[in-house]
Formats: structure tokens, sequence, C-alpha cells
């Protein structure tokens, strides 16, 4: 492997990454707020960048401007799920049941767009989809550079909130803490709500990123679910910074996989190292005993 | 929340001698019922239906030896369904056994396979043992794909036929049998395990784990055991079906879909009781039939399933039969410990008391008969 394609492959990887640790703190917010495992989270992040490809084909405008639309309509979905769905799950049951209901919603999604779409795949004809930047060598799509300074803005964001907001304090106290949350006057019910909003427009803004460089299908979520997920479990479930973590390390390694073992062999690597954490820290890298139990 | 634990011991059943003769007749008459339908029904494609709403529910209740006991909920045994139909199919293709053989020797290397997964994935438990168990069937369609050279990866498989001169309905006729019969030894293994001490043990882990073991439960061992027969069964009907159906494909043999239907099967019949997951993939593989016959190409079938997954959550996550029995009888179930929370309790105790006071006439200063 030449220096340059390994350059390339590691940079590519990292892109992905970005990608992989904006969706990744989305799940890890619904997780670590109400112990609830969104399935569907990679079904908006489709849905929005359906979104994003329809509003380029009806308006012809850059898909990136559907975003004004796509985040707010995308916050209020999560407070509805999270009034409507989630919040009527019994609290004993509330993790396991969790993972059926919002893999209702998945299938919900994943059918509807399937009906009103069809199953056809689809791209935005971007016009500079085909222009790249030349690093030391290495071949840079401009999309992905895109895609990843998006997420990499919206994630540094979403930490500027939860680091310095009052709504942030309240939410990571929720987190820490959710009986002793409400003592200290949190009201831990509209902080879950607001916490699903969020991790639903971090799917917004992931799907429209996406939507700039792949092809998509409605049944396109399966594929990033199980890496997804994966990573939040060798990052430790509940905690941002090891989901970020995990999402750039594994992000790196599929994309080296990539070139010596072609793309389908290389997203094991997601799964190989969800068993390697199972067998030898079941809690995660960065989780507490908490990650065990729910 | 302070959701205080209390134990209830199973009171003395207060059955009436009539509700057991009900449900033997009501038994026999279903027994009568799934014999009979090969001869009632009208053309071969209802028949192939009854064929595959039989595998649905072989497959639910094989789900249900781990789902219903423990509590453990895998939204990836579709992974050991696939795992049995490919595992059938190679040991004809490479090894040259008879089909029944190959069928059986499958299902042996499954319960081999599921041996490390399972002491993999049980080292965690509720939500990341579902992650877990999704991201097995993901992986398993990953390889099945990929190893093109092996399983023909997205272009299938062929299964070659072990009546080849029996005409099609003939051979769904003979399949439907088998199914039958596999359900059968499935319902009557699952049945003796729901009496047994070992099945009260998996119950005690369903209810509260950390207590079970510190009563002394072996719980890694048993829930392992109660895995692997589960992934046995499932994987004897993913077999049956490679057997019956002949043709093989990665998408559909390692689809999340059919996971969450043996979840939805299950929960919808209820996953304590016996029939449940039966009565499910009965209520469910007709609705599925319906759906393919009227909507066809599009995507709606999907958009039914997640619906009727999000009502039964919501809604009845107990299932059809324990709200069914409700309405007969008063009181909840009695077959297992449940747990109640304080003011529940409380709500009971009051009701009682209000009940016994009622019925002295010196307490309530009313005459009540």
């Amino acid at each position: 492997m030449s220096g340059s394609l390994l350059l390339q492959s590691v940079i590519l990887g990292v892109l992905l990454g970005g990608l992989y640790a904006l969706l990744a703190a989305g799940l890890t917010l619904y997780f670590g707020i109400m112990r609830v495992v969104m399935i569907a989270h990679s079904a908006f992040l489709i849905l929005a960048a359906y979104l994003a490809w329809w509003f380029n084909r009806e308006t012809g405008i850059d898909p990136l401007v559907s975003l004004i639309v796509t985040v707010p309509l995308f916050f209020v979905a999560g407070l509805l799920t999270q009034r409507l769905l989630v919040s009527r799950l019994k609290p004993l049951t509330l993790t396991m049941m969790s993972v059926l209901l919002t893999f209702a919603v998945a299938l919900v999604i994943e059918g509807g767009l399937g009906f009103i779409f069809s199953g056809t795949q689809r791209r935005i004809p971007l016009p500079y989809a085909s222009e790249s930047l030349n690093f030391f060598g290495a071949q840079v799509p401009v999309v992905k550079l895109i895609a990843f300074g998006l997420a990499a803005l919206s994630l540094a964001l979403l930490f500027v909130v939860l680091k310095y907001t009052r709504f942030g304090q309240a939410l990571r106290a929720t987190i820490q803490h959710p009986e002793a949350a409400r003592l200290v006057g949190i009201n831990t019910e509209r902080v879950a709500g607001y916490g699903f909003g969020l991790g639903l427009a971090t799917a917004a803004i992931g799907g429209t990123a996406l939507s700039l460089d792949a092809t998509i299908y409605p049944s396109l979520h399966w594929h990033w679910i199980g890496p997804l997920m994966a990573i939040i479990v060798v990052g430790g479930l509940g905690s941002i910074p090891g989901a970020a973590i995990a999402a750039l390390v594994l992000g790196v390694a599929q994309s080296l996989l990539q070139l010596p073992l072609g793309s389908t062999w290389a997203q094991t690597v997601f799964y190989v190292a969800l068993f390697l954490t199972l067998m030898f820290r079941p809690q995660g890298f960065f989780g507490g005993r908490l990650a065990q139990r729910f | 929340m302070i959701t205080e634990t209390v134990v209830i011991p199973p009171s003395a059943p207060v059955r009436p001698t009539w509700s057991r003769w009900v449900s033997v007749a009501l038994l026999l008459v279903g027994a009568a019922l799934v014999l009979a339908f090969p001869s009632i029904a009208p053309n071969p494609y209802i028949l192939s239906a009854g064929v595959v709403i039989l595998n649905y529910a072989v497959l639910s209740t094989g789900w249900n030896f781990m789902g219903g006991f423990t509590g453990y909920i895998s939204l990836g045994h579709a992974a050991y369904f696939g795992l049995g139909a490919y595992g059938t199919a190679l040991a004809i293709k490479y090894l040259a056994l008879p089909s029944f053989v190959a069928w059986i020797v499958a299902s042996l290397l499954v319960a081999i396979i599921a041996i490390p997964i399972g002491i993999a994935a049980l080292r965690v438990r509720g939500a990341s043992f579902v992650i877990v168990s999704i991201a097995f069937v993901l992986i398993m369609l990953l390889v099945f794909q990929g190893w093109r050279e092996v399983t023909g990866g997205s272009d299938g498989l062929n299964v070659p036929r072990p009546f080849p001169d029996l005409l099609r309905p003939e051979h769904h006729r003979v399949f439907y049998y088998l199914f039958a019969a596999l359900l059968a030894l499935a319902l009557v293994v699952w049945w003796i395990i729901d009496r047994s001490k070992f099945g009260t043990a998996l119950k005690s882990i369903r209810e509260d784990e950390d207590k079970a073991q510190s009563l002394g439960v072996p719980t890694t061992r048993y829930k392992l055991i109660a895995y692997v027969l589960s992934a046995v069964f499932v994987a004897l009907g993913g077999g049956l079906y490679a057997l019956w159906f002949g043709d093989l494909d990665p998408i559909f043999q390692f689809s999340i879909l059919i996971g969450s239907y043996m979840v939805l099967m299950a929960l919808l019949g209820g996953v304590r009781n016996l029939f449940g997951p039966l009565l499910g993939a009965v209520v469910v593989g007709l609705a599925l039939e319906y759906f393919k016959l009227e909507f066809g190409e599009t995507q709606f079938h999907l958009v039914a399933t997640g619906l009727l997954l999000g009502i039964v959550v919501l809604f009845m996550p107990d299932g059809i039969i324990p709200a069914v029995k409700g309405l007969f009888t008063r009181s909840s179930s009695q077959a297992s410990i449940r747990e109640v929370t304080a003011a529940e309790l409380l709500d009971q105790n009051r009701a009682r008391s209000a009940k016994q006071e009622s019925r002295t006439p010196d307490a309530s200063g009313e005459e009540t008969s």
C-alpha cells in the first residue's frame, strides 16, 4: 500500500468517523437521559436524507439549505416521540420495551419511505459532487469534507450547549442521577423531551450530510444502526466522549480495512470490536457499571 | 421513582374443575383443526400459507424458550433461522448427506455455535443484549453475502428437494405435517420446562436476576442452556424451511424483520403462556399473508408490522392470552411470581379488606347475600 493511499484511507476514515460520532452522540443522549435505546435513530437519519433529496429535486437549491426546515421539524418530532410514545412505557421494563417501540417506529419510517418514494436508489446530483482536494497525494472529495465539517460543527455546538447552558446543566444532572435531579427541582420529563429533540436534530443534520454523497434507499438505515450501536457499546453506554472516540477509531479502522478486504468485510470491524468489548470489558471503555445492567 | 418490589408467593389455585375441562377441550379442538387443515384447504396456495404460519409458530415458540422464560429479548434470532437453513443446505451440498440427516447435523452445529455466542451475549443484560443480538444477525448477513464461493452470496443457494417425485400440493402437505410435528415437540419441551425446577429458576432470573443469583441459582449456566435450546429450535425451523422452500437468499434468511416477527408474535400472544407464541403466529402470520397478497410489492407490510408492534408494546405488553384470561378470572395470573409496586399492593389490600367488610353485616350495617 502506497503512502498516499494510506493517508487517503486515514483521512476518509476520520471524515466518516466524524459523522459516526455525531450520530452516536445522539444515541448516547437518549440512553443517558432516559435509558432508551433508540433503534429508529438511523431511520430518522435516512428520512432526513430523503427530505434533503426531495427538497433538492423540487427546488434545485443546495440540500444544505433544507436544514433550516428539517432541524426544527426533527426537534419537534423528537419531543413528540418522547411525549406520545416513550413516556408511556412502564419504568420497570422501559429500556427493553423502548428497543421494541423504537424498532416499530423504524419499521414505519422505512415502510413509509418505500411506500412514498419506492425502493429505487436515489442520489442528489450536486454540481460539486466529483470535485476533490489534494492533500499530499491523497484525494479527498469535497462533499465528504463538507459532511465532516457539518458534523464536527454540530458536535461542537452540542458540546457547548451541554457544557455551558442551564439546560445543558440540567440535562447532565439528569444523566448523572435522575432522582437527585428531580429533588433539586429539575423537570426531568421536560429535559427528557428536549434531549430527545436534540438527538433527532443531530439525526437531521447527519442525514443531510449523508445525502450529499451517498446513494440512499429506504432499508439503508440497517447499515447504519449496526455500526452506531456497536460504537455506543464499545464507547460505554451513556458516555458521549466514549462514543466520539470509539466512532473515530472504528471509522478509521473500517476505512483502512476497505483496501485489503473490500467494503463488505470491512464493516465487520464494528461487530468484531463489539464482541471483543463484551468478552473483555462489557461495560465499554468509558462507561460505568450502568452500561452492563440496562 | 420509588418502586418497592414485593414478591407475592403463588397463592393456592382456585381453579374450578370445569376450566380444566375447557382447556383440554380447546386443546383437542385446536389440534384436530391443525391436523385437518390440509384436507380443508381449498387450494395449494392456502396450504402453503398454512406451512408458513406453522413455520412462524415454530420460530416464535423456539424464541420463547429464551424470551419467555428469562425475559432476555433477542431481536436477532433470525441469525439462527438463517444458520439452520444455510447449514442444512451446505451439509447437503458439500457433505452429500441425505436431506434430513443434514437437517439434524446442521441443527447440532448451530447448538455448538450458539454456545460461544451465548456466552458473549449473556454477559450483558437488557438493552445491551438486544443490541448484541441485532449486531449478530447483521454480521451473519455480511458473512453470508460476502462469502460468495461457499454460499452463493446474493445470488442465493438452491437446496435439493428431499422428495423430488412429489407434486407441489403433496410436497406442501408433507411439510405441513413435518412442521406440525416440530411445533408439537417444541411445545412439549416448553411445557416440561415450564413445570420443572429448571423452569422456575429461569423465571426467577426473569423477575430479578440479582436476587436469583444470590439465592444460589446458577444463572449464567441456566441462561446459556435456555439460549442454546432456543437457538436449536429456531435452527430446526430454519432447516425445515430450507428443505421446503428450496431456495435461500441471505437478505431474507438473515433479516431483522424475521427476528422482529418472532418477538412480535410471542409478545402478542403472551410470552408467559405455552400457546402464546402459537396464537401470535396465527394472528400475525395471517395478517402478513394478507398484506403481501393485498399490497404486494409496496412496502406497506413494514408499516403494518411496525404499527402492530407499537400497539402491542404500548397497550398489551403481556399479550392476548393474559388479557383474555383476565376477562374470565378476576385476579391476575397466578402462574408465577410477579412484581407489584407498593402502591398497587396497598390498593389490593384495601380492596380486599373492603370486600371482607361488606361480607360481614355487622361491620357495614347492611344485609348482603
